[in-house]
This record gives structure tokens, C-alpha cells and sequence, in this order.
């Protein structure tokens, strides 16, 4: 199966040959895909070296001169090592900068909290005409993709580590952020990038149960406040589901829309808490899953413990 | 005719004439750096009213415009004093120079008409630059690109980032000023690290290197001759030797008169009297 990246670069490239003004910029970071720009269309193709500062500044002159560049860079590195770039020139400057981190939150699972990109979210939530991308399976990505060479605005796309075969084959909604992938209920789960195997494993164990919960793929933010509050007429209880911490990220962006909104939904945010501290761990993914209660075990165990939830 | 065209004895009274405007814009905001602008006075004028760049005030986005970026942002003041100079905006608006209402204040926003790149944040606007450089080279324009850094800024260490990537992207339509007037906020920047030799390392970076008295017009209108049919592969760094708060006697050259402010009508007046040479 590709990698995701490599499921962005090709349709990326499909683009690129047609407009000379796409081009990517990368941090000493590849992908087999990315060889075919370097090789057919090398002026397209910016290796910047081990430069994340430089790399986004010189994105921005290029940008001012009509350019389309395209980021490149370990998650980490693309939005904490050079966040005030991409925060005076992409943001204050509104440029049409895509900027793509790969290792959406503990994704390099065996590298240590250096190459954990759990504080992300809540940094690019903050910056004026940023659009955030979460996909959560390859059919997400292409999307993107098409997105990315699109959109007039500053664009931070955080892609797994794997590639991911297509969840579901319902529409996918990037300007609103919210897709359904199992009809909205009272009790619905909310989940973005690599957690939607988790929802939608929570869901299959409770409809084994005979109990039914919906389940919605949050593939952007911000989230479109009309499709969410049409989106949340059916739900009394929301559990959100994010690989990220708990501060500032997508649960925290729900309880803001939903006290923004002033709607009666009860929500539980089921996310990295760190603090206590990285994590130092190692053992694989799904193991900080468990032993940060973010797993499908904790997905149902979260709902026993709220009110009025039959789990 | 995009250039403007001047003497050094025009643009020596041009210089003093900015000084001046600079004052006047302090006097009405209370804010903006005057030392940091001072030091680099000649400089601007040269660049802007001694025909080495191409713009053209009535069409501040013009295709072939060189591009001018201050990357010591800080030095907003002459900027914008500049600008509304040459026309970019109207001059009243300087009356207003970070007040309610305004548009221009201490750092370079892209709000404002003739500016290329939001500064302010040291470093940012050179990197914008090279990348801005590496553009017109592919696109092949053959617009010059100019970037005025600080001593100090040069501490930052994505200006090093960039350097290296204009140094080995052999970027010759870049020029880079640096205006050394060896001091930073704190003191004379060579007291705490290592940051001379300047031309050393720009040149080890890849750039080849100048240095000038950066308040000679004449040494300034030297380094850019033959600006844009140089033979050289390499981007070209210019380092002006200035002093800082250059003019102002009683505080020029000393440490701390980076925040030096004469918001008191006497300082002001004196300042007057210093820059236009009636003594302290």
C-alpha cells in the first residue's frame, strides 16, 4: 500500500507537470514519489537542506512571485522549528504555502518525543487563514492534494507515517472538516487521522452489542460551524478521538465551537495527556493507545462512566 | 523612466532631508528607532533617490521592479519616510505614524504600498529575499533583489540558513547590505560573540564581498556600479561600515542609543540642532 505521502506527491506531481509555478521544498526529507519531480521537472524540485527557517521564508518569496510552494518535513520540524515563519509570512501574509509534516502525532512511534508531533494542532489552530488537514486514510490524501493546489491560503496538511486503504467511500469534505462515516446518534464519536481505526473499531465492538454510535471523520479544521451544528442535531454525547494532546487540539476546537454555538452536548476528549511529562515509551502505537486511555477499551469505557450512556 | 538619477551632493542633502522627515514622523508617534535608521541613512537614499533600484511609485507592484526588502525592520521609520516621499503614499500619512488610525508605525508591514515583505522579526525578510531571488531565476527575470540587514541581525541563525542557500544556489541576482554599524540593543556586538570577522564569514558562505564606508555616498554608488551585468556567479554582499545614530553627536556610536527616544521637546530640539549642524 503507499504511503501517504507518496499518494500526495504523485497526484501533486499530476499537477505539476501542467504548471511550472507547483513546487515542492524539502527538508532533507523523501519519498520515492518525489523522485520523479527531481528527475522530470528538477526546477520544481527544491532540496533545502536541513534549513526548516529558510525553508519556509524562501517559500514565502516565492510565493509573492506566483509560486505554489509545497513544504516538506518531518511534522515536528515543519511547524514548531519554524512556526514564527509560518507565522508572519504564510499566515500574516495569507500566501498560498502548503506546508506538509509527516509523523501526525506519535506516528514515529519508535523515534522518541523528538519526532512526536503532538502539540501541532494547537499551534497552526492559532495563525489567521490557516486551514489544517488530518487525513485519516489515503482517499483523504488524494483530496488534499487537489486542495492544496487549489486553495489561496496557507495550508498545513499532517499526514500518518503509513498509507492507510479508504476507511469508507462516503464524500469527503475538507471545507467543512466534517465527513460522516457512520450516521450521527445520540452517542457519536468524532475522531481524526490514525484514531478513526480506533472509533471505528469501538464501533464495531458495540454494534456486536447490539448498540449503535455514529461516527464522523474530522479531516480539517477549523471546522464549518453551520455543517457542525446541522451535523450535531442528533447527538447528545460526543467523544472526541485525536492522536495529539488534549490542549488545543480537536476536542479542545469542539468544546469551543459547542460553547460557541450554545448547544447542549456533553462531550469527553480522549487524547495524549502529557502532564506528566513526553512520551518516553516505546512498543508501538497502539500501546500508547493503552496506556494513554485512548484506545477502543477506553473509547467504551468512557462511555459506561457518562451519564446516560449505556456502554 | 523608472530610475530617479541624483548627484552625491543631491542625495547628501536628500539624506539630511530624510533625517529631518525622520524626526518630524518620531516627534508626531513618539515611537520608531532613529539610531538604527541613522545608521543607515545614506544607504536608503542612495538605493532609492541615486537611480540603483527601479521602481515606480504610481505602480508599486510593477513586474519588473527591483526588489527591495529592510530586513532590520526595526528601521521602519526611514522606510516609510522614504516611501511617502517618493509617493508610494501620501506623506500626511506619516502624521499619524503609530497612532490610532495610522498605517505605518515602528516595523514594516505589507499593508503599506512599496513594501515587499512583513519585517520586523530579524531575519525573516532576507530569507523571503533569496526566495524571491531563486524565483526571478526561474523565471528568468533579471530584477536585481536587495535586502538590508543589521550587524546584530546577523546574529540569527536562519540568516545563515539562507546565506548558505543563496551562497550554493549561486544566487548573482541577489545583493545583500549589511549595515554594520557594530552595535546591537545591548552594546558593541563584537563584546559578547564572535561575529567578526563579518566579511570572512559572508564570503565563506559563498558571497562575494565588499566593504564600504557606508556613509559615503560615493563608496556606496561604487559597490552597486555594474550592478546588473556582473560576471560573477555569486551573490554579492556589501558590508557598510556605519555608526550607528550617525548625525546625532551627543548619543552616536554609544551603547544603549539603540532606544534612544527624544520624545522631550528639548531633546528634540536638540537632536535638530545636532543633525543640521548647530552643534550639541
Amino acid at each position: 500500500m503507499p504511503t501517504m505521502r507518496d499518494v500526495f506527491f504523485n497526484k501533486l506531481y499530476s499537477y505539476a507537470q501542467k504548471d511550472r509555478n507547483i513546487v515542492v521544498l524539502s527538508a532533507d526529507f523523501s519519498a520515492p514519489s518525489l523522485d520523479q519531480f527531481r528527475l522530470n521537472i528538477p526546477n520544481q524540485y527544491i532540496f533545502t537542506g536541513i534549513c526548516e527557517q529558510n525553508m519556509v521564508l524562501l517559500a514565502a518569496g516565492m510565493a509573492l512571485e506566483g509560486k505554489r510552494p509545497v513544504c516538506y518535513a518531518i511534522a515536528p520540524f515543519i511547524t514548531m522549528r519554524c512556526f514564527e515563519q509560518t507565522r508572519l509570512y504564510a499566515a500574516g501574509m495569507d500566501l498560498p504555502i502548503t506546508l506538509v509534516g509527516v509523523g501526525a502525532g506519535a506516528a514515529y512511534d519508535d523515534s522518541g518525543y523528538t519526532h512526536h508531533a503532538v502539540e501541532d494542532i494547537a499551534l497552526m489552530r492559532t495563525l489567521p487563514h490557516m486551514r489544517i488537514v488530518q487525513p485519516c486514510d489515503n482517499q483523504d490524501v488524494a483530496q488534499a492534494a487537489e486542495y492544496a493546489v487549489n486553495t489561496r491560503h496557507p495550508l498545513y496538511i499532517r499526514m500518518d507515517r503509513y498509507g492507510v486503504d479508504s476507511f469508507y467511500t462516503g464524500e469527503r469534505n475538507l471545507e467543512t472538516g466534517l465527513s460522516v462515516v457512520s450516521a450521527p446518534q445520540p452517542v457519536t464519536l468524532l475522531a481524526s487521522g490514525s484514531m478513526m481505526r480506533v472509533a471505528l473499531e469501538a464501533r464495531d465492538r458495540l454494534c456486536e452489542q447490539g448498540r449503535t454510535v455514529g461516527v464522523l471523520n474530522a479531516n480539517a479544521l477549523p471546522l464549518e460551524p453551520k455543517t457542525f451544528r446541522r451535523t450535531m442535531e442528533p447527538v447528545r454525547t460526543l467523544i472526541t478521538l485525536e492522536e495529539h494532546v488534549l490542549p488545543g487540539g480537536l476536542g479542545s476546537h469542539v468544546l469551543e465551537l459547542i460553547s460557541d454555538l450554545g448547544l447542549a452536548i456533553q462531550v469527553k476528549r480522549l487524547g495524549f495527556d502529557l502532564s506528566e511529562g513526553y512520551i518516553k515509551d516505546f512498543g508501538g502505537r497502539d500501546y500508547f493507545y493503552q496506556i494513554y486511555h485512548m484506545d477502543a477499551d477506553a473509547v467504551l469505557e468512557t462511555m459506561r462512566g457518562m451519564g446516560g450512556v449505556k456502554a | 523612466m523608472k530610475n530617479n538619477t541624483g548627484t552625491i551632493a543631491m542625495l547628501e542633502a536628500k539624506t539630511l532631508e530624510i533625517k529631518n522627515l525622520v524626526l518630524d514622523t518620531f516627534e508626531k508617534g513618539k515611537c520608531g528607532h532613529i539610531a538604527s535608521s541613522f545608521s543607515c541613512a545614506e544607504l536608503m537614499t542612495t538605493l532609492f533617490y541615486g537611480g540603483l533600484l527601479r521602481f515606480d511609485p504610481a505602480a508599486p507592484q510593477w513586474d519588473g521592479r527591483d526588489r527591495f526588502i529592510l530586513s532590520k525592520g526595526h528601521a521602519g521609520i526611514i522606510y516609510y519616510s522614504i516611501l511617502a516621499d517618493l509617493g508610494f503614499f501620501p506623506k500626511e500619512e506619516l502624521e499619524r505614524f503609530g497612532q490610532r488610525g495610522g498605517k505605518v508605525s515602528v516595523h514594516i508591514h505589507t499593508s503599506v504600498p512599496g513594501v515587499e515583505a512583513n519585517t520586523g522579526s530579524l531575519a525573516g525578510g532576507f530569507g523571503v529575499g533569496v526566495g524571491m531571488a531563486l524565483a526571478a531565476k526561474q523565471d528568468l527575470n533579471n530584477h536585481l533583489v536587495v535586502t538590508l540587514l543589521g550587524d546584530g541581525e546577523c546574529y540569527e541563525g536562519a540568516v545563515w540558513e539562507s546565506a548558505m542557500f543563496a551562497g550554493g544556489r549561486q544566487l548573482n541576482n541577489l545583493v545583500v547590505v549589511v549595515d554594520h554599524n557594530h552595535m546591537c540593543c545591548s552594546g558593541f556586538i563584537e563584546d559578547s560573540l564572535g561575529s567578526e570577522p563579518l566579511d570572512e564569514k559572508w564570503r565563506a558562505f559563498g558571497f562575494d564581498v565588499v566593504t564600504i564606508n557606508g556613509h559615503d555616498i560615493c563608496e556606496i554608488m561604487g559597490a552597486f556600479e555594474g550592478i546588473r551585468c556582473r560576471k560573477s556567479k555569486k551573490p554579492l554582499c556589501i558590508i557598510a561600515d556605519t555608526v550607528k545614530a550617525n548625525g546625532l553627536a551627543s548619543v552616536e556610536n554609544t551603547p544603549l542609543c539603540h532606544g534612544y527616544a527624544p520624545v522631550k521637546p528639548e531633546t528634540m530640539a536638540q537632536a535638530r540642532r545636532e543633525l543640521n549642524g548647530g552643534g550639541r
